[in-house]
């Protein structure tokens, strides 16, 4: 990293981009100019036609593209499932001398006799086993018999001429290039209308059609509307991360205007919270942290101290609606883009900088940023391909060494570019001072080092202190109010040049100059390289445009997911050959549609997703449709979903009126001081969440990332690890969660503080005070029981001023910090921490943490 | 989430105290037991016990009597070279630097000598000095391979069988098949130097399997126990205490259950938060390390692999029923003669110390230890022409060894082809290693079987064959 900021601290102390910028004239960087470039790139033109060209399968018979998507979507997949296990000739298991892994295979069929008979049903051995009717025949096995729509569709197909364009030289279960390049994700979007429904008054807007459709198909019906409690605590989770306040609910109850719920929609959609929630799940697939990584084997300090910009970029984008294409291309190439004059847009460029640093390794990090670009925008993993061809998808690995020349045609400059300046002019003079003081010190080793150049021992000293002034330089741009706001910004290179394929990843072993370009899957046969500059803006344009097949289609999933628990393809980064088929294919097409032509606007659809009669239906199970569905993937009910990390202690906090609601800025302390310097390591930050020193209050999402230590408790709430991108979290239940909520002093002091907070405090009686931290915990009244629970735990001195005995002297496992024993040199030995020390509770608090610690509190029905 | 719940009934919800502190002292939620004993295996065991055996974790038998009570899997992650580690190939350091007779690239020929060992006289690298004094307890597998060699998918294929859907973990279908002997601790525990495995959680989970069988992850790079286990200790109540605000937390949830209907990762909270209150005493001893005399952590030495064998031990001792071990670093692209030297040296003297150790307690017959990555190496230079040359990915061939809990020490099964290529001679397919590691714990792999989705699910899949020629 040549990140180095030469400051102009002379004369009449220049403040602000616009001097900044004038001031370095290291080079002529006009930005936000994209200068002398071509008024707007061509975008790449639709990929057009289905199905690919048959010729590299010279014995496939030419299919209409009807028939290929009906064995895609409809044989395909149940083949792969279902029977290529056992009965696949490229694996070597062919049981009952049955190959159904080619056309050649399935038609010839085993011992039984011809799998399939073109156009005959009646003797196709595959439909007789597949039908159930023989006792002695029966596939799958084991009572594992198809759903009779499946049945049928193979029926049909067996009807229809049994098309397969499969060959016989299929490599594996997977196929060949030809056939993976009919993957239906591949395909442009289809424009679908909404289905006729039987039940129309079930109907709010189209996205009930689809899913009642396919609800209808199996004779299930959607659940009834959720009670107006549990749909506001769950829209508000949803969209801003916290809870509603007891006042908000109740006039929600009372609302009873016909758009009441649409009403707090808008105003959910239109709070600052909500880009909090939403950029943290996008922060989640661009691999955001606030360092480089693994420090083990450093040259290089480890923060990125302008990270936080890139950070807000996204928070902004999404409250702003910034349209979805471009958001995609500012992220690649906000300073190319012709005509953009916000500079703060640099920022942007974050989502290719804050990778990890691989120790420097250039090609490594050019992966990082492959990876990440073609996982979270078009969910394919080209990354895959740097030492082959991708084995399940069709992506060659010259694909991947089109990017590669892309991205080793780009740079992070010398200097990274000021977007914002400080305001605090004396602030300002106080960072360029005590910046001033460390760049000379730096000089000055500088200068020792070359003089005393052969001297080995004093040579590594000096390295080591000038690495320390580089860390204590970081830490001054990350915390130094007067610091000013910088982009992690990337630029093209003078000489823009094509990278040759590296063999077997081999950066030595170098094969044929593979021209800039994206992805051939995406292109037109005959559509030109990429000219201008590294190519990074004409990738930006091949990306966020509406003739890429998979742009609209990955963003429309993600935001499902993110309403539903699951997105219509359950692997969010990856539609590839090796994804499960979307559960409602047609929705989502008119989902990635309906998002395209409102103008990419996030809002939109997340508006068009939530008025849904089928986002607002409870999520009470039903025992009898369970059985039919039983990961409810037709939607039959709303999905029962656990808070993450960052809402569950957002709302801990907010419920304790402990939160800061403070949006953007600085990264922020959850853990340790971020002000450490010297022995302490900067990666030591939020190794815990212990609330000591300068503890933040802050929204969980401004807590500092630190890479190479993700706090543990983070670890243990399934948060999503910032090496690569990661668009599903996942769920587990470990007690390391449970002993975190019984445990730890943060949460702990939250229920103290909710008990002290006035409008507990004026509560009359024990019964209205256990009706007060219902609706303020879980936003409904308690019931008569929950009432009584609460004062049966009292006991017989109800008292709310009773107080609990702290376990003082304690037992000897709970007694103050356990240490273990110095074992000279054998094991390290452990620092004792700084305790905290507790004050008793009283009964109401333990009450109150009780209620925290339920799981009423942690699920969202 | 099982869609064959049992409802509560309202009269359970106001047991008194001590009823409930005796359900939840089996580590069970009463309103779950239905639920797990529902499916499976525990059906008809639960229904022919007495209440016991419904605690899913309470010791359970398995289909035959066996040795093997408990493993500790030495998970050797990034691929170690079988070529260079225990399936020495004379015929290729022959070709090494010449191209190998019908194949791709240029030999080469391991740079380490092997030597015959024990009474058996199995050929051992020299890289292993230590382990090497053992190899009549061991057997070493130099058949192994899988289906895809990519790092991430095969780790956790060799840990679930499964590529892609997500699967339990070997770990969690054992626990799910014998319980556990400590009801304080998870049955099933991950020790991690640092951060997650490639494929994370995925290596320990539970996946359909109740969550009571997920494996815990523990980052052993930590110092102290309270590092480790963070809010191991509550400073504000007494154990009297937290036990009565949990006993009204277990109401509560009884009452939020019903109303929901029940669903199993409501369940598996539950049971988090009795395991998590139990691990309070009891894992703070498991991992204090300063309680081993000097000698014995002398044995296991001052690395990073010595001290999570010497925490594994402890565990299995404590009745912890698997215990993953996390030893990464085997990706050996290049300079394999340096680095692979180096990664052995850091598991050789540990690994060595916990067969001794587990030997000298008499718990080596009943604990199967098990070392080996998740796929193998090619015969052939990674970086042709470069003077420091390593190995490229390998899934035909792998090697592993086994020692203790019943397996047949000094024996070598399956061979590859001369040069180490791929496994030619009684190939165990990672679906056969499963079913021969379950049949070490007294499984018939066919049958550990868990009914989800309504199909029977098993770890191995529709396939496995148990290699009795191991097993003692």
């Amino acid at each position: 990293m040549k990140r180095a900021f030469l400051l102009v601290a002379a004369a009449g102390l220049i403040l602000g981009v616009a001097s900044a910028a004038d001031a370095k004239k290291k080079k002529p960087t006009p930005a936000p100019a994209p200068a002398a470039k071509p008024a707007t790139p061509t975008p790449t033109p639709p990929t057009a036609k289905a199905p690919a060209a048959p010729t590299a399968a010279a014995a496939a018979p030419t299919l209409t593209a009807e028939q290929t998507a009906f064995f895609e979507n409809k044989i395909r997949p149940i083949l792969n499932a279902q029977c290529l296990k056992c009965h696949s000739a490229a694996e070597g298991k062919v049981k009952g001398g049955l190959a159904l892994d080619t056309r050649e295979g399935t038609l010839k069929g085993g011992d039984s006799g011809p799998g399939v008979v073109p156009g005959n049903p009646e003797k196709s051995v595959l439909i007789k086993a597949i039908r159930y009717t023989d006792a002695n025949l029966q596939m799958p096995p084991k009572g594992e018999k198809l759903s009779d729509q499946q049945i049928t569709d193979f029926v049909n197909w067996v009807k229809m001429g049994a098309p397969d364009p499969r060959s016989a030289n299929a490599k594996g279960k997977y196929a060949s290039a030809t056939e993976r390049k009919v993957w239906w994700a591949f395909q442009p979007i289809k424009k679908m209308e909404p289905p006729q429904v039987a039940n129309p008054s079930a109907v709010a807007n189209p996205v009930d059609n689809f899913i009642l459709a396919k609800l209808e198909e199996k004779n299930l019906k959607p659940s009834a509307p959720a009670d107006r409690r549990v749909l506001i605590r769950r829209v508000y989770f949803d969209l801003i991360g916290l809870p509603p306040s007891p006042e908000e609910v109740e006039a929600f109850v009372n609302d009873k205007s016909a758009d009441a719920y649409a009403k707090i929609v808008d105003k959910l959609l239109a709070s600052p919270h909500y880009g909090e929630r939403w950029g943290r799940h996008w922060l989640d697939v661009a691999r955001y942290s606030d360092t480089i990584g693994d420090p083990a084997k450093r040259a290089e300090t480890p923060a990125y101290p302008f990270a936080w910009t890139y950070r807000d970029y996204v928070i902004k984008s999404f409250n702003d609606d910034k349209p979805y294409d471009v958001f995609v291309r500012e992220q690649i190439a906000a300073d190319r883009i012709p005509g953009n004059k916000d500079r703060t847009t640099l920022a942007a460029l974050g989502f290719l900088t804050v990778g990890d640093h691989f120790n420097g390794n250039k090609n490594d990090i050019i992966n990082d940023r492959i990876d990440v670009t073609t996982k979270a925008f078009n969910g394919v993993t080209v990354a895959c391909a740097r030492c082959h061809d991708h084995m399940f998808d069709p992506i060659p690995t010259k694909d991947y060494y089109a990017l590669h020349g892309i991205f080793a045609s780009t740079e992070v400059p010398r200097e990274l570019p000021v977007i914002t300046g400080t305001q605090d002019k004396t602030k300002y003079q106080e960072y360029v001072r005590e910046r001033a003081a460390l760049e000379k010190e730096q000089s000055d080793i500088a200068a020792q080092l070359k003089a005393k150049g052969g001297a080995k021992n004093n040579k590594k000293e000096l390295q080591k202190e000038n690495l320390a002034l580089k860390a204590k330089l970081d830490r001054l741009d990350l915390v130094h109010p007067g610091a000013p706001i910088r982009a992690m910004a990337v630029e093209d290179i003078e000489k823009p040049h094509d990278s040759p394929v590296f063999i077997r990843g081999e950066p030595d072993n170098k094969g044929d100059l593979v021209p800039r370009r994206y992805l051939e899957i995406f292109r037109s046969p005959n559509a030109p390289s990429f000219k201008y500059g590294s190519g990074r803006l004409e990738l930006a344009y091949a990306i966020g445009n509406k003739s890429n097949p998979l742009t609209s289609r990955v963003m429309v999933n993600r935001v499902w997911q993110h309403h539903f628990g699951e997105g219509f393809v359950l692997t969010p980064d990856d539609f590839g050959t090796m994804s499960t088929p979307p559960s409602h294919p047609e929705l989502l097409e008119y989902l990635s549609t309906y998002f395209m032509d409102n103008g990419w606007s996030v809002k939109k659809l997340h508006k068009l997703i939530l008025l849904s009669n089928t986002y607002q239906q409870a999520s009470t199970d039903n025992p009898r449709f369970a059985q039919i569905d039983p990961f409810n993937r037709l939607l039959w009910r709303q999905n029962v979903r656990r808070l993450e990390f960052e809402p569950l202690r957002d709302s801990i906090l907010a419920m304790a009126g402990a939160l800061d609601r403070t949006v953007g800025g600085r990264p922020v302390n959850l853990g340790e001081s971020p002000t450490a310097v010297g022995k302490e390591k900067v990666g030591k930050m939020g190794a815990s969440l212990k609330p000591m020193g300068t503890y933040s209050n802050r929204r969980t999402v401004y807590g500092y990332v630190d890479r190479a230590h993700v706090a543990e408790v983070m670890n243990h709430f399934d948060f999503a690890g910032p090496e690569m991108p990661n668009g599903r979290r996942y769920t587990t239940t470990v007690p390391q969660q449970a002993l975190f909520l019984m445990n730890n002093p943060l949460v702990i002091e939250q229920a103290r503080r909710i008990v002290d907070r006035p409008e507990f405090k004026k509560m009359e009686d024990d019964e209205r005070r256990v009706e007060y931290l219902y609706n303020l915990l879980y936003q409904r009244p308690p019931t008569q029981q929950e009432i009584q629970l609460g004062l049966d735990f009292f006991g017989d001195a109800p008292a709310s001023g009773k107080t609990t005995s702290l376990p003082m002297p304690a037992p000897a496992v709970a007694a103050a910090p356990v240490k273990i024993a110095a074992a000279k040199g054998k094991f390290p030995v452990p620092q004792a921490a700084p305790r905290f020390t507790p004050r008793p509770l009283t009964a109401w608090a333990e009450y109150a943490h009780a209620l925290i610690l339920a799981n009423e509190f942690t699920f969202v029905n | 989430m099982n869609p064959h719940e049992h409802q509560a009934q309202l009269s359970e919800l106001f047991l008194t105290r001590r009823q409930w502190l005796s359900r939840f002292g089996m580590g069970m939620g009463a309103v779950g037991l239905a639920a797990m004993a529902g499916d499976g295996l525990l059906t008809s065991r639960a229904l022919a016990a007495g209440a016991n055996d419904l605690n899913p974790l309470a010791p359970k038998i398995p289909h035959f009597p066996a040795k093997a009570k408990r493993v500790i899997h030495i998970f050797a992650q990034g691929a170690p070279s079988h070529i260079d580690t225990w399936d020495p190939k004379p015929m290729l350091t022959k070709y090494d630097g010449k191209s190998i007779p019908g194949g791709n690239g240029v030999a080469f020929g391991s740079p380490f000598k092997f030597t015959k060992q024990g009474k058996s006289g199995v050929e051992v690298c020299e890289v292993f000095p230590k382990l090497a004094q053992h190899i009549d307890k061991m057997a070493v597998v130099r058949s192994l391979w899988t289906d895809i060699p990519s790092h991430e998918v095969a780790t956790v294929f060799m840990n679930t069988g499964s590529l892609r859907i997500q699967k339990p973990s070997l770990g969690a279908w054992t626990l799910y098949g014998l319980g556990s002997e400590n009801q304080n601790m998870p049955g099933f525990i991950a020790l991690r130097p640092g951060g997650g495995p490639p494929g994370g959680a995925n290596n320990y989970q539970s996946a359909f399997l109740p969550g009571v069988f997920q494996g815990s992850s523990i980052n052993t790079q930590a110092q102290s126990v309270e590092q480790m286990i963070e809010n191991i200790h509550n400073n504000y109540f007494t154990q009297k205490e937290q036990r009565r605000q949990l006993d009204l937390v277990h109401q509560l949830n009884a009452i939020h259950s019903q109303n929901m209907q029940k669903d199993a990762q409501l369940e598996a909270r539950i049971e988090a938060f009795e395991m998590a209150y139990k691990m309070q005493m009891a894992a703070t001893d498991a991992f204090d390390l300063s309680k081993e005399p000097e000698n014995i952590r002398a044995n296991y030495g001052t690395g990073a692999q010595g001290k999570q064998l010497l925490i594994a031990r402890r565990l299995v001792e404590r009745g912890v029923r698997f215990v993953q071990v996390w030893a990464s670093g085997w990706d050996h692209h290049n300079d394999l003669d340096d680095r692979l030297r180096n990664k052995a040296a850091e598991i050789d003297g540990p690994a060595a110390a916990l067969l001794s150790d587990l030997e000298q307690r008499g718990l080596l017959d009943s604990t199967l230890v098990i070392w080996g990555g998740e796929f193998g190496r090619k015969p052939t230079h990674d970086k042709g022409g470069n003077g420091n040359p390593g190995r490229d990915h390998n899934n035909r061939a792998f090697a592993h060894w086994l020692a203790g809990g019943g397996v047949k020490g000094g024996t070598t099964y399956g061979a590859t082809d001369e040069f180490g290529a791929r496994a030619e001679t009684n190939k165990v397919h990672v679906h056969d290693y499963h079913a021969t590691l379950l049949a070490l714990l007294g499984f018939n792999h066919e049958k550990l079987t868990y009914r989800y989705n309504g199909r029977d699910f098993r770890l191995t899949d529709n396939f496995g064959h148990v290699v009795k020629e191991i097993i003692a």
